[in-house]
């Protein structure tokens, strides 16, 4: 999906170096994870993309993983490349 | 100032390492959710499962969900996390000390906005380590930087954990033991600096890599379930534990699943980018990778590429699996050999391209970081990991064991210089004078590495202490060195490669980071001065020991009584601790790597080992407890020159100087008086000039000796929870640094809250005034033999060594201490004055390394109290 909104550290090609920087693995360049990705670039699938995800109403950082046994709690900001249960939503 | 003697060795590395280690050196420590969230998940929705079935379901749903992050110009790849430099909490083992701060942590992260991130992309001193927060970013544990994003869910998984940590367990139940509450005491006034038991209830020993060298990781699923089949329902003869073989060998091939997804998801991500890729030789490079990956989830390597890359992603999961520090990778290059040998006969690899590899290993090791609390990861560890890689020693045979690899191991080690892996030689009389003048050459860069460490004290060492266990001869030459320089068992292994058999080393033993660390000495004997009374605190902490102090005897036997109540104590603590852990926490995927657990279907909880009498009694501040006794003896009960009752005055007034931390310097340099205090002058100068250690003199040696003879021969009176007896080990690591700030002046005239001398054996700064051969005399008094280790550290001036005469006269200096019965010696090349800039201009010195205890690390990570005490050590301008 393309989209111009997306950080670089929700983008699919952007590799975590630290807490706050990555490397831009189509440009080789590091860049600010919290800087807007050029056009075009696909988000990473996250908790937050995901059907299966249920934010807490009462506190927006914290939420339910529906594909987990017993309701395991989730946090929007994980990533979840790895994850088999991931449905992404049509942002 | 002055000019600076730069080191005369300057290596520079091939332009994909130096890449990569830019980048490390603008990355900072950070820590994230993503293991812990998954193992948690995993373990409380296996509730009453069979305790280690339930622990490696969890460690494979966690591995399984890890994320592949990969970089450009990598020819290793894997690391920790999703970070270049990451680590992440372990609240199954303790999570009390960030809860402790929930309040502050919680409400830092909701009240971070939108700051600028530039305002950090720079870094000034502390290199990696945030320090505070910034950003976006929250600053834990004074060193690791978590997204504000990870924290709300940081602390709810940290909240599952509490009362079920092996930190809550154990303190459960070691309040149950007689004299607890004096544990307590000892732990508050820094006596002892930390737990073991939850803290790094593993490492300082040599980790193993064979088994997946040999079989593959589908070889050692099979044997798994070969065993499951041998073992199920049957107790042969063991009935207590006997029957707890199928679910350790259920564990074992599921933990081992999961490293093989972990692995296998790099692959995809490598594939996915190798897609994406338009430069062809980036491409080319992924498609490689992807492919070792590959084939290494699975296979044995065939390669020497793909051998390398497996024991990085076998050692890389080891620290996953547990908080380790000084998981030692061993005598890699004669673990490599055969891959590498076969390489080069066949044409397969060159010499450039393996030194190419060994530098990008280099840099993946310094990218190793381990979580834990700022007292254990700041004051003692100094943010350093300790992945001490060892070469030289002898073979099985008692032939030298160096290969040319090692060359190019001590190579790497010069082109690219960065702490981890450290270098340990096992230094015997007959490893070749090339080899030997090559490790020179290695310590003229002024890496501190590598060390020295001798073989025949080793030897004999272990097979006074694991003869009982089985040890030979033949096995004992595998040795190597754990962490910093703990002497660590090691086994020969049979690995077939295309027919050909090669005895490779590897470990075969516990972790030797567990039993009672570290006691301070210094404070021990400020206790006997005040009858059990803290100076800093007020705290009582032992009961009055009823002695007058009379005499030089009185004192010392009021010492070893205060000494043994420490060690008692600790030891039963510590072993309620590692008993939890053992429960809960075992080691699955380790243990599954050492001998003789797949074969006995016991794990290390169950003494699945080869070696299991690893525990120790680890202290610190020894030189400035000798020299203490020294003047102690001659000052106050030969000479007379002072009566108990002043000198205890004398100490709690600091001579009349200011306290280290008011004049903000942590050695005896710069510090200062208080105007109008000369009342303890004389008695400040008469116990200064007291004889030393470090100077030959016999007065001095003989409490050495004394001291080393008896504390060497009372930790084998403490059992382990194993059934083994304690012996003594003695490195400061960075413990000289805090230990030495809450202990008061000390009688040989150090000041108040200034640094111990390091290390065991290094002369306190400017007390050795006998050049270094004489230091080397004083140190040999005792059979170093009798303790896991001892450590001397030096401090040379470049041009004291300089040129092929300078060379000769370090290896010559070196080999004398080893004839004289030295177990270790390390030295740091490094003209002072250069410290002395990189502290006031630490931005000018990112790269800067030095060695501080038995580790080398970068300057401008070390906190100051350690700096301090590194530039006031004596610089020999000569050997």
């Amino acid at each position: 999906m393309k989209t111009n909104k997306i950080l670089y550290r929700d983008a699919m090609n952007y590799s975590n170096i630290d807490a706050i920087k990555g490397i831009d693995l189509l440009t080789k360049e590091i860049v600010m994870g919290d800087d807007l990705a050029p056009v075009g670039y696909k988000i990473k699938p996250k908790c937050k993309f995901c059907n299966k995800f249920l934010p807490d109403s009462k506190n927006g950082s914290l939420g339910i993983c529906k594909a987990s046994k017993n309701d395991f709690m989730a946090y929007p900001d994980m990533i979840a490349v790895t994850c088999k249960d991931y449905e992404g939503t049509n942002i | 100032m002055d000019q600076l003697s730069q080191r005369e060795i300057n290596g520079e590395p091939g332009a994909r390492a130096k890449r990569l280690r830019d980048i490390y050196y603008n990355t900072l420590s950070s820590a994230d959710n993503e293991f812990p969230y998954w193992y948690s998940r995993k373990y409380f929705e296996l509730d009453c499962e069979i305790p280690v079935v339930r622990r490696a379901a969890a460690l494979k749903e966690a591995f399984s969900h890890l994320t592949p992050s990969v970089y450009p110009g990598e020819l290793l790849v894997a690391q920790k996390t999703f970070n270049y430099r990451g680590s992440f909490p372990m609240p199954w083992l303790s999570e009390g000390y960030y809860m402790a701060k929930e309040d502050e942590f919680y409400k830092e992260a909701l009240q971070r906005g939108g700051t600028s991130a530039d305002e950090h992309s720079k870094f000034g001193s502390g290199g990696g380590n945030v320090t505070k927060s910034f950003g976006k970013v929250i600053s834990l544990a004074g060193k690791f930087g978590v997204r504000q994003e990870e924290v709300p869910m940081m602390l709810k998984i940290a909240r599952l954990w509490h009362g079920r940590s092996v930190d809550d367990l154990g303190h459960k139940y070691e309040q149950m033991v007689p004299d607890y509450e004096v544990k307590e005491k000892i732990m508050r006034s820094l006596v002892c600096m930390f737990d073991s038991g939850y803290t790094l209830p593993q490492g300082r020993e040599v980790t193993n890599y064979y088994y997946p060298l040999q079989y593959g990781f589908d070889g050692l699923i099979k044997i798994a379930e070969e065993m499951k089949s041998k073992v199920a329902g049957r107790a042969d003869g063991d009935g207590i534990s006997g029957m707890n073989r199928l679910y350790n060998y259920e564990a074992v091939k599921l933990v081992i699943e999961g490293i093989q997804n972990w692995i296998l998801n790099y692959s995809t991500e490598l594939r996915r980018v190798e897609a994406l890729e338009k430069d062809k030789k980036q491409k080319d490079e992924y498609k490689k990778n992807a492919e070792i990956m590959e084939w290494i989830a699975h296979h044995p390597p065939r390669t020497f590429h793909e051998a390398l890359q497996m024991c990085w992603v076998i050692h890389v999961a080891v620290l996953n699996e547990d908080a380790i520090s000084g998981l030692s990778p061993g005598r890699l290059g004669q673990v490599l050999y055969p891959y590498y040998e076969q390489d080069m006969a066949s044409g397969r690899i060159t010499k450039q391209e393996v030194l190419e590899l060994l530098e990008c290993m280099r840099v993946k090791f310094t990218c190793l970081d381990c979580f834990a609390s700022m007292g254990v990861v700041g004051g003692v560890l100094s943010g350093n990991t300790f992945n001490n890689l060892s070469v030289g020693g002898l073979d099985k045979d008692g032939k030298p064991a160096c290969n040319d690899l090692e060359v190019l191991i001590l190579e790497s080690g010069i082109t690219c210089a960065t702490p981890q892996p450290t270098l340990s030689l096992l230094y015997d009389e007959k490893l070749p004078e090339d080899f030997l003048l090559k490790a020179i050459e290695c310590i003229k860069t002024g890496t501190g590495y590598p060390a020295f460490m001798n073989n025949n004290i080793a030897i004999k060492f272990l097979l006074d202490n694991y003869g009982p266990e089985g040890m030979t001869i033949d096995e004992a030459r595998a040795w190597a060195i754990g962490g910093c320089l703990e002497t660590s068992p090691c086994s020969w292994m049979l690995l077939t490669l295309n027919n050909k058999k090669y005895f490779i080393p590897g470990g075969s033993a516990q972790p030797t980071s567990v039993g009672v660390h570290f006691i301070s000495l210094p404070k021990i004997l400020e206790l006997v001065l005040f009858n059990g009374v803290d100076q800093r605190t007020g705290e009582r902490v032992f009961t009055d020991h009823g002695k007058k102090l009379q005499n030089y005897d009185e004192l010392f036997s009021a010492f070893k009584d205060y000494f043994c109540k420490t060690v008692d104590v600790l030891a039963l603590c510590n072993n309620i601790q590692h008993d939890v852990w053992r429960k809960n926490n075992m080691a699955v995927f380790h243990s599954l790597l050492k001998p003789d657990c797949l074969s006995s279907g016991h794990l290390i909880n169950e003494m699945g080992y080869r070696y299991n009498a690893t525990f120790n009694v680890e202290t610190t501040g020894n030189i400035n407890l000798v020299n203490s006794l020294v003047a102690l003896k001659k000052i106050m009960y030969h000479d007379k020159k002072t009566s108990l009752k002043e000198l205890r005055e004398a100490l709690k007034d600091n001579f009349g100087f200011k306290k280290a931390e008011e004049v903000k310097s942590y050695s005896l340099l710069d510090q200062e008086k208080y105007s109008n205090s000369d009342k303890w002058d004389e008695l400040h100068f008469a116990l200064s000039k007291a004889p030393k250690y470090g100077n030959a003199d016999p007065e001095a040696d003989e409490v050495l000796k004394e001291w080393e003879d008896w504390y060497t021969s009372v930790c084998h009176n403490y059992e382990s929870l194993y059934g083994k007896p304690f012996y003594a080990c003695q490195i400061s690591v960075s413990t000289h640094g805090p230990m030495g700030a809450v202990t008061i002046a000390t009688p040989d005239g150090r000041l108040s809250g200034t640094t111990f001398a390091d290390a065991s054996l290094s002369a306190y700064p400017g007390t050795d005034r006998n050049g270094p051969y004489a230091l080397m005399t004083s140190a040999t008094v005792w059979d170093h033999s009798k303790s896991q280790n001892s450590q001397l550290n030096i401090k040379i001036h470049p041009t004291a060594i300089k040129g092929t005469s300078g060379s000769k006269k370090l290896l010559d200096l070196t080999r004398a201490y080893m004839k004289k019965g030295g177990f270790h010696v390390q030295y740091n090349v490094v003209d002072s004055k250069i410290l002395k800039d990189a502290q006031m201009h630490p931005e000018n010195y990112r790269d800067l390394m030095i060695r501080v205890a038995g580790f080398t690390q970068y300057w401008v990570e070390i906190g100051k109290p350690i700096q301090d005490e590194v530039i006031a050590r004596t610089e020999y301008e000569g050997v």
